[in-house]
């Protein structure tokens, strides 16, 4: 079966690839595009390991077609930060010591930074609640709440 | 995941065409359910044709007591339409209580409701709120549409355009969640129509989305939780799995139902 | 200590040393190295019954499917088929003749790429002829090794002495690992008969020697490496060997690079978990709460082979007293064998289980007698000589209890909250609270006693920057940044000195596991004792060539002090290179004092304690049985910390896991073997919204080891967990509440709201009748 040709648009560049109906997004950027931030725990759209942005809506890379990508624009970890400049999000893990193997990071990164553009200004619970679609299994969360509601709290003073 | 052949529909009768043309074809409606089900071989269709590129079937439109919601309308959408939460906020409260966002931001209310999975909230939504499904051949009443576990009223080729809610007096939903999936191992919506005829539909419960038509005849005499006071569900028909047993699920029905009728105020 | 200038000390709170890497996502898994030009892919085909001898493996559609390059079965292993951690010779490869366990491998498929691997692997045909299958330990009847006995005093007699006794039986569940980076290894044949092979495990030297022994080479031959895994907690201590053998396997029998990366399904259906138990207790006390006799057998379903199940069953009596001495005790292990997947190391590793059956004899004494259950414990902790002795005649010399509990009493405000607690149930609502104040004590050291030795090796470079590499590998925990921050506190670097490279059995040879919370105190010293002897040589050479006393000789923030002169560390190396001074050493440890007869059930098998207490309040909706942690409060002890912020992160992971081990975290097996959990959809492990939004954690920082250990350091990995006995106690104080406290409510782990819900009803029955 031919390979499908798809153009998109990945973390503000133009990208065309190649791929079979059967490879998911999360397929595509791991294998096709070495973009391998983006990770996979699961691949059944429970622990958000894979968590991207298509026009920047919070998905599971897992549970997109590869094909779906056409005419969209997708974020991943590898464009969080603005060249050598962190996203203030990134640094607050860092500050905070938000992660402990790591591999649930990217996911969690994605995630709050969807939930901030949503919402400016969420309570613990709000935040508690939206990350709930990512798992981490190294820290029990608190130092993950406290970068980011310490984040939100930070860019609604610079704004 | 096997190789299939992949199209983006243009429009609803293309979609139909399409599936009619495919030897095996499925329709993807955000494929929440769809790509886990293709992942582990449980379908292996030859064609998959994706709506999500259809003109005009997604959108929410309030006229006058009717919320009409388009089949390809996120559940995130739903969860925060201002026009939702003024008209029938039960609903809106229906959608944000699904999944998680990632999976709300992608799955739609006509791919959940064709799938009909026994534990999904919107089946329990329709029918307890008396909606009516549109397809592109008719207009099917709630009631009528869930037929069985994963089966519906559809038949071959036929498409959910969109569902059409009343807005009730007031109505809430209850739930009490698989804490893994965050489907419903039991889930309970009340509503009351401004005619005072009262709905109590349950899902996660059974085999399918049912009515507990005596706890409505109890409600439209006196609609408070006391109403229901020692009322539960029989546990013969319900189900019993690694999750939950059935004593437990006729237990929470009762409880869900109170509580539900408590948050209808 | 000196200035702020310099960041490499011990006892700061440095970052993870990888964690830039991770925020941005550059930092490489296994699965994320980049693949070699015609890299394969294995898929693995298990077994789809419990117990049964298999009649036909028939393979041809497998090998007809597409991108099929071959397949492996048990007849293509050159050596042993064998797996076993301990060399039991009962874990094989692939199940030969007959399958043990629904889930077991039987074959493996190689092809072009994972997708066509995993499809092919679907379609084995095999005819099986189905033999009795034993799932749950009540139906066991066979033990997988010699069953441990600890005992001191004589236990009948005191029982029977007692003015009080009673009996009771609790059941705890297992726990899946869900570390989130699945299992993964992939293996390039080399040159000759050599293979290497990158693997996420916690023990690279078994990995090699399991290899070597399936594929009949020397250890020599096989080099295995590990940067980082994505999560472990015992779950990749032997369970890794399974994927590196068939990778290293197919590459050799296929020369080409070969990966395997079960999914998420497959890696929950055929790997180990935590052991379920069940403990039947027997215990005499008086009036006052004092326990005066305990007489219990640990009963724990081990899965189809031994594994680690010996060593697990025997920490569970090891830790079956927690906190409490028992003046006569007998502690009975039944390790049996089921048809069920074998079950292995898990954070804890035994200890979880029998502190859990040591706090519910507290509990049911408790409520037997009337008293707070802080009564009973404080009753009952170790004391000095003659309320010091454990049950396996090790004297407990270094508690820190007493202080540490009248802290956190303090800190939780754990009086005043009691009251509270009390007050909110006696108003008689749906929602109920509970309060819960549990101790720790956990002992630190394998009780393998050959396995507490580690090995180092340091580079200086004529630059001055420092290669470090050790047998400890890194899951998560921080184990590299702080052994990083031993050697620079050695040299008086900077920590950006000091390379941090992949573990590697071709650098530090015959290490142990990563496990056992020892991973620093064991790497450590080595580190330190390498870094030392450079450090040795140095000053000696320094001594000489500037004509001063060694004792003139001192490191301080990146420089040297030598008498009067003041050099850089880099210019001083560089002199010392010139002179033909060495500038790299291996530095080797091993824990001094420790000794075990297991046969005798007696000796010193913990080289110190570790000690923590906890806090829990939760809220209970007594018409559902959900609940919800309300606030934890936690004061650990790490000794003099190796590095706070690590260690508090350890604390709240541990804590957090436990939690979710007594609480949603629940296995089920159908009654024909099938595990029905094996995804996230099904097995929920916490997530951010189940946590206590309040969530105090501290070191007990005027703590030191009584040992000389790492920077006077002690273990963090595992004693946390060991807290979440405090959520079951908080969940039981407030379902008795329901009944006016009158009996204990037995609650057994994991507490679900069904089982919450069913004590509830049954003490409302227990309280009409």
């Amino acid at each position: 079966m031919a390979k499908h040709h798809i153009s998109t648009t990945i973390n503000g560049e133009p990208v065309e690839f190649l791929c079979n109906t059967e490879q998911t997004m999360l397929d595509v950027l791991r294998d096709e595009l070495h973009l391998t931030g983006t990770k996979e725990g699961c691949a059944t759209g429970d622990c958000g390991a894979c968590s991207i942005t298509v026009d920047g809506r919070l998905v599971c890379a897992c549970l997109m077609l590869g094909v779906e990508a056409e005419g969209h624009a997708v974020e991943t970890i590898e464009g969080m930060a603005d060249g050598d400049k962190l996203h203030p999000l990134q640094q607050k893990f860092l500050e905070y010591a938000a992660l402990q193997c790591g591999i649930c990071t990217p996911g969690f990164l994605i995630a709050s930074k969807a939930l901030l553009e949503h919402n400016p200004d969420p309570t613990e619970e709000e935040a508690r609640y939206w990350l709930a679609g990512n798992l981490c299994r190294c820290t029990g969360y608190d130092k993950i709440i406290r970068a980011v509601l310490d984040t939100a709290a930070d860019m609604r003073g610079a704004s | 995941m096997h190789n299939f052949t992949y199209h983006a529909a243009n429009s609803v009768a293309d979609a139909a065409a399409k599936v009619a043309d495919g030897e095996d074809a499925v329709l993807m409606a955000g494929g929440m359910t769809l790509l886990p089900t293709l992942k582990q071989r449980l379908a292996q269709p030859s064609d998959i044709i994706d709506l999500a590129g259809v003109a005009g079937l997604s959108g929410i439109r309030v006229e006058g007591g009717t919320v009409t919601v388009g089949a390809m309308t996120t559940h995130d959408t739903v969860a925060n339409s201002s026009e939702v939460a003024a008209a029938i906020p039960a609903l809106a409260a229906v959608a944000g209580h699904i999944g998680d966002p990632q999976v709300r931001n992608r799955g739609t209310i006509g791919g959940s409701i064709a799938n009909n999975d026994p534990a999904a909230d919107y089946p329990a939504a329709l029918v307890g709120l008396g909606a009516t499904v549109c397809t592109n051949r008719r207009e099917i009443a709630a009631g009528d549409f869930f037929t069985s576990m994963f089966e519906t009223a559809l038949d071959e080729g036929e498409i959910v355009t969109s569902v059409r809610f009343p807005a009730p007096e007031t109505a809430a939903y209850m739930k009490f969640p698989n804490p893994a999936s965050r489907y419903a191992i039991v889930g309970v919506f009340v509503a009351r129509t401004t005619g005072g005829s009262v709905r109590v539909a349950v899902t996660g419960a059974a085999g399918c989305v049912y009515r507990e038509t005596a706890m409505e005849t109890a409600l439209e005499g006196d609609f408070s939780p006391a109403a229901l006071d020692g009322m539960t569900a029989s546990a013969d028909d319900l189900n019993e799995d690694i999750h939950a047993s059935a004593e437990y699920r006729a237990h929470l029905v009762g409880v869900m139902a109170r509580r539900a009728v408590a948050a209808c105020g | 200590m000196t200035g702020p200038a310099l960041r490499g000390h011990m006892h700061h709170s440095y970052r993870h040393d990888s964690a830039a890497k991770h925020v941005t996502g550059r930092a490489a898994y296994a699965d994320d190295i980049v693949e070699p030009a015609g890299m394969l892919h294995a898929y693995l085909g298990l077994s789809t019954v419990a117990h049964a001898d298999i009649l036909e493996l028939d393979l041809t559609e497998v090998r007809n499917a597409p991108g099929v390059v071959g397949v492996l079965t048990a007849a293509d292993i050159p050596g042993e088929n064998d797996i076993s951690p301990t060399g039991a010779g009962d874990d094989p490869v692939f199940a030969d003749r007959t399958v043990s366990f629904h889930g077991q491998p039987i074959f493996a498929v190689i092809a072009g790429t994972r997708a066509e691997a995993r499809h092919a692997a679907r379609l084995a045909r095999v005819a099986y002829e189905p033999r009795q299958a034993v799932i749950g330990t009540e139906d066991a009847v066979e033990t997988v090794s010699e069953p441990l006995t600890l005992a001191r005093g004589n236990v009948e007699a005191a029982l029977a002495a007692a003015p009080r006794r009673l009996q009771g039986t609790l059941r705890v569940g297992g726990q899946d690992h869900f570390y989130l980076e699945g299992h993964i290894a992939f293996a390039l044949p080399g040159e000759d008969d050599e293979v290497r092979v990158v693997s996420s495990t916690q023990h690279p030297s078994e990995v090699q020697h399991i290899v070597a022994h399936v594929l009949e080479i020397p250890s020599s031959a096989v080099t295995v490496n590990v940067r980082r895994m994505g999560g472990a907690f015992g779950g990749k201590e032997s369970q890794s060997n399974l994927f590196a053998a068939v990778a290293a396997l197919a590459a050799r029998k296929f020369g080409q690079a070969v990966k395997l990366r079960p999914d998420r399904d497959d890696d929950m259906t055929a790997t180990g978990k935590r052991h379920d138990f069940r403990v039947d207790y027997d215990v005499g006390f008086d009036d006052k709460g004092h326990i005066l006799a305990v007489d219990s057998v640990l009963t724990a379903r081990c899965g189809f082979s031994v594994d680690l199940s010996s060593a697990v069953s025997d920490r569970a009596l090891f830790h079956a007293d927690n906190a409490y001495f028992f003046p006569a005790v007998r502690l009975r292990s039944r390790p049996m064998r089921t048809n069920t997947v074998s079950n292995t190391a898990f954070r804890g590793f035994g200890a979880p289980q029998g502190v859990m059956a040591a706090e519910r004899i507290i509990e049911e004494v408790a409520y037997c007698t009337g008293m707070s259950p802080l009564d009973v414990r404080k009753a009952n902790f170790y004391g000095g000589p003659g309320r010091d002795m454990t049950p396996y005649h090790q004297p407990v010399e270094d508690n820190i209890l007493v202080r540490l509990v009248a802290e956190i009493e303090e800190r939780a405000d754990y009086e005043s909250r009691c009251r509270a607690v009390l007050d909110f149930n006696a108003r008689g609502g749906v929602l109920r609270r509970g309060l819960a104040l549990t101790p720790v004590k956990f002992g630190v050291s394998f009780t393998a006693t050959w396995m507490n030795q580690a090995g180092a090796l340091v580079h200086v470079y004529r630059d001055g920057s420092i290669h470090l590499n050790h047998g400890g590998t890194e899951m998560g925990q921080g184990l590299f940044i702080k052994v990083a921050s031993v050697v620079a506190d050695c040299f008086q670097v900077d920590l950006d000195c000091v390379r941090i490279t992949a573990t590697s059995t071709g650098k530090v040879p015959n290490t142990s596991a990563t496990a056992a919370s020892t991973g620093s105190d064991l790497n450590g010293m080595a580190a330190f004792e390498a870094s030392e002897e450079i450090k040795r040589r140095l000053v000696a050479f320094a001594a000489e060539h500037w004509r001063v006393e060694p004792d003139r000789v001192t490191f301080e923030a990146g420089r040297v002090r030598i008498g009067n002169r003041d050099i850089a560390f880099a210019e001083l190396v560089e002199a010392a290179y010139l002179a033909r001074v060495q500038l790299s050493a291996t530095g080797f440890y091993r824990t001094p004092e420790i000794h075990w007869d297991r046969a005798a059930g007696r000796g010193k098998p913990f080289y110190y304690f570790a000690y923590s207490a906890g806090v829990t309040e939760v809220e209970v909706d007594t018409l559902t049985g959900e609940y919800r942690v309300l606030r934890v409060d936690i004061l650990h002890d790490a000794g003099r910390s190796l590095n706070p912020a690590i260690d508090r992160g350890q604390v709240e992971g541990g804590f957090i896991q436990g939690m979710g081990w007594v609480t949603t975290e629940e296995l089920w097996w159908d009654d024909e073997g099938r595990l029905r959990t094996h995804a996230p959809s099904t097995y929920k492990i916490p997530l951010a919204s189940d946590c206590p939004p309040v969530f105090n954690v501290h070191l007990a920082d005027w703590s030191e080891n009584a040992k000389p250990t790492i920077g006077r350091s002690k273990a963090i990995g595992e004693p946390p967990l060991l807290l979440c006995a405090s959520v079951v106690e908080a969940l039981s104080m407030a379902v008795a509440s329901t009944a006016g406290y009158r009996s204990c409510p037995r609650l057994d782990a994991p507490a679900t709201p069904e089982r919450l819900l069913l004590a509830i009803e049954r003490l409302k029955r227990e309280g009409d009748g």
